[in-house]
C-alpha cells in the first residue's frame, strides 16, 4: 500500500526543471550604467515562487536623507525606520501599495511598518521636502536591484518561458517599467537600454 | 539583602516602562531645546573708500564709509549683527519662527526681525500646502536662506535683495500650494498683507543700495538729505513696518521647476498703499508695485542665479496728474556660484536705475549705476563660516550736487566676515 501510493506520488510530481542563472545589465542610451533598477523575473504559465521574508530591512533617516535610496523587500516584510538625526521626521507614502504616516521623533529607533502588498512605494518627509526614497515590494523570489555598475545576477531561475521586467523610479515608460519575455535555456545574459527622466525637483528653498 | 533590592528595582523599572506615561514621554511640543534655539553673530573687518554711506545720512550706496575728513581708503573692525533665532514646534504640523536681531547702525539696540507661525499639514496624494502668518519677508530673494534670512554665499546681497531687506517686510497671511507636474514641480503662492505702506521711500529718495542692514519691526531707516519741499513733508527717517491706510496689499508668486536643474519664478507685489495718507510724524503712504523674475540653473557644482525687477512707486498729492513722487525703478543681476565641499565662490554683476518724474521729486533724483562683486565662503566645522568679499559700485545721481558732491561716485568695499552659528 505504501509502495503503491509512493509510486502514484512519483508519477504525479513532474521532475523539477533545471535551475539556471540570469545576468541582467541595465544601461542608459549612451551606455552609462543604471544603478537602482529593480529586475524581476516571473515564470510564464507556472506559479512564480514567492519571495521569502527575511529580517533586518531598514530605511534609515540620517543627515536629513533616507538611506538607502531604494530598498527591495518581499511582501509582508517588516521594515524599520530608525531616525539617527537630532530632528524629527514625518515620513509618509501615498502609494497604492502602502499608504502610511510615521511621526518619528529625534533619534527614535524602534518603529517598523509591514508592507503587505506588492508594488513600488514612494517615501517622503513632510518636514524636509528634499528627502525622497523608494521601497519596492516584490512577490517574486527572483528580484534584485542593479548595483553601481548597472548589473545584477539572479540564480536558481527555472528554465522555460519567463518575463524579465526592469523598474526604476525615473524610468520613462508606462508604470516606470519595461518588460520582455524570453525562453530561458542554459542561462541568459540580458541587456536592457532604458531612458530615465531627470529626477524631479524637490522643493525650492527660496 | 542586595539581591531582593535588585529584584525590587527591576520590578519598579518594569512597571514604569510598561506605563503609558513613559511610552509617550516625548511630546509633539518642543519649545526650548538645542534644536529650537540658536544664536548667530557676524563680525567683520572692512576696508572702504568713497562717500558717506546712506546709513550715515549720505548718498553712499554701501553700508560702510570712510571718515568725513579723510576720503581715502580705511580699514577697521566692525561688530555687525547678532541674532537670536527661536523655532519652536507646537505640533507635527505647526511651528513658529521668531528672530530677534541686534544690528549695528540701528537706533534700537535689539529689535524684532521676523515672527511668524508656519502650518504644514500632511495632505493626501501629491499636493503640499504651507501657510505662514505673521511678520516676514516675501519670497523674492534667491540669495537669502535660513530662518534668520542671511545671505548664503556673499556678504552683501544684490541691490534688488538689499531693497527687499531694507524696506519690503510684510505682516500678513501667506499660502503656498505645490504639486508635482510631469517630471517637475509647480508652486503657487499668494499672500494678503499690511504694515508695508512705506515701501518705496528709500528707493525714491536714496535710490538703490547694496548692504545688509535689514528692516526691523520697530526701527527706522535713514534718508539722504531731502530737497527744500520734501524737508517739510517727509520725516528724515522712514519707518518700514507701518500700516497707514488700513488697506491690505497682496503679492503672488509662481515657481516652476520643470527639472532638477532649472527653477523659474515670477512674483508680483502691490501694497495698495494710499499715496495721500500721512501720519502726524510725516510718514507717508506709498503706492508701490513691482514684478520680479528669477531663475536658478544648477549643473553639478555650479549654480547660476539671476533676478530682474521693475516697479513703480507713488507718494503725495497729484498735481496736474503727476504725484509729488513718481519713481519707476529697475534692476537686474546675474550671479555664478561654484560650490565646494565646505564653501563656495561667487561672482555677481548687476545694474540698477530709477527714473524720478514726480512733481516735487524731479529728474535730478533719477539714478543709474552698476556693481561688481566677488566673494568666497569657507565653512569651518558646524558653527563657523569665514567670508571675504570685494565689491565695487559705480553710479550717477544728479541730486548729489545739492550737497556739494559730484553726481558720479564710485566706491570699493572689501570685507572679511566671521559668522558664528550656535
Amino acid at each position: 500500500m505504501l509502495a503503491l501510493s509512493s509510486f502514484v506520488l512519483l508519477l504525479g510530481a513532474a521532475p523539477p526543471p533545471p535551475m539556471v542563472g540570469v545576468s541582467v545589465a541595465v544601461r542608459g542610451p549612451n551606455g552609462q550604467p543604471i544603478a537602482n533598477a529593480v529586475v524581476t523575473i516571473r515564470l510564464v504559465g507556472r506559479a512564480t515562487p514567492p519571495a521569502r521574508a527575511g529580517a533586518g530591512y531598514a530605511v534609515r533617516q540620517q543627515n536629513i536623507q533616507f538611506n538607502p535610496f531604494l530598498l527591495v523587500v518581499p511582501v509582508n516584510a517588516d521594515v524599520s525606520f530608525p531616525n539617527f538625526d537630532q530632528v524629527r521626521h514625518q515620513v509618509y507614502s501615498f502609494s497604492p501599495a502602502k499608504r502610511f504616516e510615521l511621526k518619528l521623533y529625534a533619534r527614535e529607533q524602534n518603529r517598523t511598518v509591514r508592507f503587505d502588498r506588492a508594488g513600488p512605494v514612494s517615501l517622503g518627509c513632510n518636514i524636509h521636502d528634499q528627502m525622497t526614497a523608494f521601497i519596492y515590494v516584490t512577490d517574486s523570489a527572483f528580484t534584485a536591484k542593479t548595483d553601481a555598475s548597472g548589473n545584477v545576477s539572479l540564480a536558481g531561475v527555472p528554465q522555460g518561458a519567463v518575463t524579465i521586467s526592469v523598474w526604476h523610479p525615473y524610468l520613462r515608460a508606462p508604470g516606470n517599467q519595461v518588460s520582455r519575455q524570453i525562453n530561458l535555456g542554459d542561462g541568459a545574459r540580458e541587456a536592457f537600454t532604458v531612458v530615465l527622466r531627470m529626477p524631479p525637483a524637490t522643493s525650492s528653498s527660496y | 539583602m542586595a539581591s531582593w533590592l535588585k529584584r525590587l528595582g527591576t520590578l519598579v523599572a518594569a512597571v514604569l516602562i510598561a506605563s503609558p506615561g513613559y511610552a509617550r514621554a516625548q511630546s509633539a511640543i518642543e519649545l526650548f531645546t538645542p534644536e529650537t534655539v540658536a544664536a548667530a553673530g557676524d563680525i567683520r573687518v572692512i576696508g572702504v573708500d568713497g562717500e558717506t554711506s546712506w546709513l550715515d545720512g549720505g548718498y553712499g550706496k554701501t553700508r560702510f564709509d570712510t571718515d568725513s575728513t579723510n576720503r581715502g581708503f580705511r580699514i577697521e573692525p566692525q561688530a555687525v549683527e547678532g541674532d537670536l533665532i527661536w523655532t519652536p514646534r507646537f505640533s507635527w504640523s505647526l511651528g513658529g519662527t521668531v528672530v530677534a536681531t541686534a544690528q549695528q547702525g540701528q537706533d534700537n539696540a535689539v529689535d524684532l526681525s521676523e515672527a511668524f507661525l508656519t502650518y504644514k499639514p500632511l495632505l493626501g496624494g501629491g499636493g503640499k500646502l504651507t501657510v505662514r502668518g505673521g511678520l516676514f519677508w516675501p519670497p523674492v530673494s534667491l540669495e537669502h536662506t535660513g530662518p534668520e534670512w542671511r545671505v548664503r554665499d556673499t556678504i552683501t546681497p544684490s541691490a534688488i535683495n538689499s531693497w527687499i531687506g531694507d524696506e519690503v517686510k510684510v505682516a500678513g497671511l501667506e499660502a503656498q500650494v505645490t504639486r508635482a507636474i510631469g517630471g517637475g514641480r509647480l508652486s503657487a503662492t499668494a499672500a494678503i498683507f499690511g504694515l508695508n505702506d512705506t515701501s518705496g521711500t528709500l528707493l525714491a529718495f536714496r535710490g538703490w543700495a547694496l548692504h545688509d542692514q535689514k528692516a526691523a519691526a520697530f526701527g527706522l531707516q535713514p534718508l539722504p538729505p531731502l530737497n527744500a519741499f520734501m524737508i517739510y513733508a517727509q520725516a528724515p527717517k522712514t519707518r518700514p513696518v507701518i500700516e497707514l491706510d488700513n488697506r491690505p496689499g497682496f503679492y503672488g508668486k509662481l515657481d516652476w521647476a520643470p527639472t532638477a536643474w532649472l527653477d523659474l519664478q515670477a512674483f508680483h507685489y502691490d501694497n495698495r498703499g494710499n499715496p495721500e495718507a500721512v501720519t502726524p510724524t510725516l510718514q507717508w503712504g506709498w503706492r508701490t508695485k513691482f514684478d520680479n523674475l528669477g531663475a536658478v540653473l544648477t549643473f553639478g557644482d555650479w549654480q547660476v542665479r539671476a533676478q530682474g525687477m521693475a516697479g513703480k512707486t507713488l507718494m503725495g498729492f497729484a498735481k496736474n496728474g503727476r504725484s509729488w513722487v513718481d519713481t519707476t525703478f529697475r534692476s537686474g543681476y546675474m550671479m555664478a556660484t561654484r560650490n565646494f565641499a565646505r564653501g563656495s565662490a561667487s561672482v555677481r554683476v548687476e545694474a540698477f536705475g530709477t527714473t524720478s518724474l514726480g512733481s516735487k521729486l524731479g529728474r535730478d533724483w533719477s539714478e543709474k549705476g552698476w556693481a561688481l562683486t566677488a566673494a568666497g565662503r569657507r565653512d569651518i566645522g558646524k558653527n563657523l563660516s569665514v567670508l571675504v568679499e570685494a565689491m565695487h559700485v559705480d553710479n550717477r545721481k544728479d541730486a548729489r550736487v545739492f550737497v556739494g558732491l559730484a553726481p558720479d561716485q564710485h566706491q570699493t568695499l572689501i570685507q572679511f566676515a566671521l559668522r558664528l552659528h550656535l
